[in-house]
């Protein structure tokens, strides 16, 4: 094995080198996290733009070119942590910021794939993550890597040294709380959401000094709590969220309302305007909390600038299923009549896709992207959903023989039409490429239940597929006309962002291994590459050194494999994994080849 | 040469296997015995069942855990419990999977439902829900409780006495799904939620409530703590509630029944000498024997 290397291999090598080191480094600005979308040689954002477009114009590869791409790097997440990367890489001047499940990050040569240097959070003994343990990504700001982590602080770490600069605990994880979101950066600002599956938790949307971890403000999502705003480290009432408590909760269950903003938000900078979704109201019986929760299963514009709520909409008013509206809301552009319409649309659990005004909250337009709704008899002018009551789950308290409630069929499942994976919106196409799901639930009341060795009032719930041959489904939909332009169906849920670029591709992976790439007018599957473990997490694009690369993280996780029933047949032989893949097309290799 | 290596190897992997047996895996009964060490779940920051005072572990699930370790005569190792949403998450948590993220396992989890429907529960496809865990050994009867301020309210003679005074309760617990939504939610605006008993208990000592309601359990420990010529404890029933009263046991990997078999031997002597009912008066606590022992007794 002590051949000596051909010439052409030790200049290749001689080449990559020098190109991993001459990049200037320099540290991230809010203009260049502004300008995201614009610029193709680094991705400073979740959503490749703050808007959360996950649109690239690279085209290097196409139609034409993508069947030469070829991998040039994996990076394994090693040890025996592999589990559910819902991760978004990011890269900056030739390094690749990327979190793993289990609170990691890692600092990776973007020419090489090797390791720059790894952070480990350290998790607390008692933690009991209520949803997985993922993470979505990191933000970038300055010389700052900042993310969440499992047991709900944010820590920033030096780019350079993976070294902590500051740790700040955003909520106590003993309460039930985590982030696993992608924080973003708005003007000097991280802001981040939470997540919090116990009953109890309280949405909130928090805005610190991303450079030194000082709290700026925050805004709980849940009606009747109290926001604030730190002057001068004078921390001050900034107006109660939704003027005050009890106008559309019983009691005082807006105490302990839920509503929490688990999956981050988006920016847009026509109107200034954070968007953040928020998830479903607690207790999960709506019997016991008639009225809308607000602002539970919502959409919330909230202005960074003074942490207030601007608009609100509600996509599940009185949620009883679990629709827990997250949602990303991607603002985008159209023409009408001549005019340019200032929309955003979002593309619900409960089914439903939104067209909305974004300088308002106005609907605009709303239809179905499942194949069949069985709980809404579609959406009133408003945007409110015309209630079938009869699937609604039953009040636990008519059951009161101990034995198994009334049963209810409805679909979509709670896992959603579309739960968290983003989706994106092509300029060039004026489509959105929706990653959604068809399965159904059962729900029924569940007395024999216990908690802590108290006995405990439950709901009891199957998921299952309602297609033989898919439960997956790629969709290409028309904002304007809500017509399903194309679609691709796959075996198992789709679980993993979508991209979309100026070469006319839509990337997307599938818990079956396979990172994929469709033609972006026709649904026409060009590319395939399978990747060794499922695919959950977003792929991304960029530019280095004139060279279109590709990246997307691949390991199998998330809460499809947490849940029992038919569906884990379809995904249970599925192997865990955690390895950056990345992809370009082979030019230099054809240089060096040529000489 | 191959033989020496071998000879070598196996010391070295029987070690090795030992020493995790012992820190991280649900054990037979004889690994047990051997390592000296046995390994009990019980839920964390729980009182008066299971928790911290003052540096040392307190509560009446610890001290039935120090009776099994001394039965056995092995050193007893706890595994706090940071609990689940549903009981089903904690046996996957410290039983049979182990934790999401340390893989800690426990040989025994104290506080395990004592349920036929339970342990025989089907899942969404048919199949035996709990199939990994042998629920055994009950050791309790809980119940529910009202302790009320007497100067506010006398007597709880029926639940109706809520739909003129306030009652607090904890959050997503039965009390607080029976409060709001039973009696068609009559009685809904004048519940008020705590985090914990323990708060819900403050809050009437302070008047902002007239009465709580919790585990019987917890609730009768609690009232050592009050003045009892003010708060009484009630004796109402509590119509519409389904689940008036139920057992509480030890559960088990299913893979070790003998261990089950010898551990149940130590709880039938505790109940029978009444050795349990004294731990519960330690507490202060209500005791009741399950059915289960009401035969051979």
């Amino acid at each position: 094995m002590n051949k000596p290397l051909p010439l052409k291999r030790i200049a290749l090598a001689l080449l990559v080198c020098a190109g991993a080191i001459s990049p200037v480094q320099a540290n991230v600005t809010d203009k260049d996290i502004q300008n995201d979308q614009a610029t193709t040689d680094d991705i400073v954002s979740y959503g490749m733009g703050l808007r959360a477009q996950r649109y690239s114009p690279l085209s290097a590869i196409n139609k034409d070119t993508i069947e030469e791409i070829r991998p040039v790097w994996a990076f394994s997440l090693g040890g025996e942590k592999q589990r559910g990367q819902e991760s978004q890489p990011m890269v900056k001047d030739g390094v690749m910021y990327v979190t793993g499940s289990y609170s990691r990050v890692w600092a990776i040569n973007a020419m090489t794939g090797e390791e720059l240097w790894q952070y480990e959070a350290r998790l607390p003994d008692g933690i009991m993550p209520c949803c997985d343990v993922i993470n979505r990504g990191v933000a970038l700001y300055d010389n700052l890597v900042i993310f969440g982590t499992l047991d709900a602080k944010l820590v920033a770490l030096d780019k350079d040294t993976g070294k902590t600069v500051w740790k700040k605990k955003v909520e106590d994880y003993k309460a039930g709380y985590s982030i696993t979101a992608a924080p973003i950066i708005i003007d000097g600002m991280v802001i981040t959401g939470n997540s919090g599956g116990e009953f109890g938790v309280v949405g909130k949307v928090y805005a610190f000094d991303a450079k030194t971890g000082k709290q700026v403000w925050v805004r709980p999502t849940v009606e009747g709590h109290m926001g604030y705003m730190w002057k001068d480290g004078k921390k001050t009432e900034n107006g109660i969220s939704g003027g005050e408590a009890g106008k559309t909760w019983p009691a005082d269950l807006w105490k302990t309302g839920g509503a929490a903003t688990w999956l981050g938000g988006t920016y847009d900078a026509d109107t200034g305007l954070l968007f953040f979704g928020t998830g479903n109201p607690s207790p999960w019986n709506s019997h016991l909390r008639p009225g809308d929760n607000y602002f539970s299963s919502s959409r919330l514009a909230i202005d960074p600038k003074t942490g207030k709520i601007v608009w609100h909409f509600q996509t599940t008013p009185h949620d009883g299923w679990d629709f827990d509206g997250v949602n990303e809301l991607i603002s985008f552009d159209y023409e009408e009549s001549g005019k340019t319409v200032k929309a955003a649309a979002t593309a619900d659990r409960n089914g439903f896709f939104y067209v909305l005004n974004r300088e308002d909250g106005d609907f605009i337009r709303g239809f179905p992207f499942v194949d069949k709704l069985t709980w809404a008899n579609g959406l009133d002018e408003n945007g409110r959903p015309l209630y079938i009551e009869d699937v609604r789950p039953g009040n636990p308290s008519l059951s009161d023989d101990g034995k198994k409630g009334a049963q209810v069929v409805a679909r979509p499942a709670f896992l959603g039409g579309k739960n968290w994976m983003p989706m994106a919106y092509s300029p060039d196409t004026g489509l959105f490429y929706v990653p959604s799901n068809e399965w159904e639930m059962d729900i029924w009341n569940e007395t024999t239940s216990y908690k802590k060795g108290a006995a405990y009032l439950g709901a009891g719930f199957t998921i299952k597929s309602v297609n033989e041959d898919y439960i997956g489904v790629l969709r290409a939909i028309d904002p304007k006309t809500g017509e399903e332009v194309w679609r691709y169906n796959n075996f198992a849920p789709l679980w993993g962002g979508v991209m979309t670029t100026g070469g006319g591709l839509v990337w997307t992976g599938n818990p079956e291994g396979y990172l994929m790439a469709f033609d972006d007018k026709t649904g026409e599957m060009v590319y395939k590459f399978q990747t060794g473990s499922g695919i959950v997490g977003s792929p991304v694009t960029w530019e280095m050194e004139g060279e279109q690369y590709v990246s997307v993280l691949s390991g199998w996780g998330g809460a499809v494999p947490l849940w029992g029933g038919e569906v884990a047949k379809r995904v249970k032989h599925l192997n865990q994994g955690g390895t950056v893949w990345t992809f370009k097309l082979p030019k230099r290799y054809e240089q060096v080849a040529k000489n | 040469m191959t033989c020496l290596r071998t000879f070598y190897f196996i010391p070295f992997i029987l070690l090795s296997l030992s020493v995790l047996s012992a820190s991280v895996f649900a054990r037979s009964f004889d690994d047990i015995i051997e390592s000296k060490k046995i390994n009990i779940a019980v839920y964390i920051d729980y009182p008066p069942y299971s928790y911290m005072e003052a540096g040392s572990a307190k509560g009446i699930d610890v001290d039935i855990a120090k009776e099994i370790a001394a039965k056995f005569n092995v050193e007893l190792v706890l595994t706090w419990m940071t609990p689940g949403e549903t009981t089903e998450d904690d046996f996957r948590n410290f039983l049979w999977k182990g934790h999401i993220i340390h893989k800690v396992k426990a040989d025994l989890m104290m506080r395990a439902p004592y349920d036929r429907s339970f342990s025989q529960k089907r899942d969404d496809i048919g199949l035996l829900a709990n199939e990994l865990v042998h629920m055994f050994a009950p050791y309790q009867q809980e119940s529910w409780q009202i302790i009320h301020n007497t100067e506010q309210l006398p007597e709880v003679e029926t639940m109706a006495v809520f739909q003129y005074h306030k009652i607090g309760a904890e959050i997503d617990s039965i009390p607080h799904f029976y409060l709001t939504s039973a009696f068609g939610g009559r009685l809904r605006d004048n519940t008020t939620q705590y985090v914990s008993n323990e708060l819900a208990i403050d809050a009437m000592k302070k008047g902002d409530v007239d009465a709580v309601m919790g585990l019987r359990t917890q609730i009768s420990y609690l009232s050592q703590f009050v003045d009892n010529a003010k708060f009484k404890l009630a004796s109402n029933a509590f119509p519409l509630i389904g689940k008036q009263k139920w057992d509480l046991g030890i559960a088990v990997h299913n893979d070790y029944r003998t261990l089950a078999y010898e551990v149940g031997d130590v709880i039938t002597e505790m109940v029978q000498t009444e050795k349990m009912a004294q731990i519960f008066s330690q507490y202060h606590a209500t005791y009741e024997m399950p059915a289960y022992y009401a035969i051979e007794l």
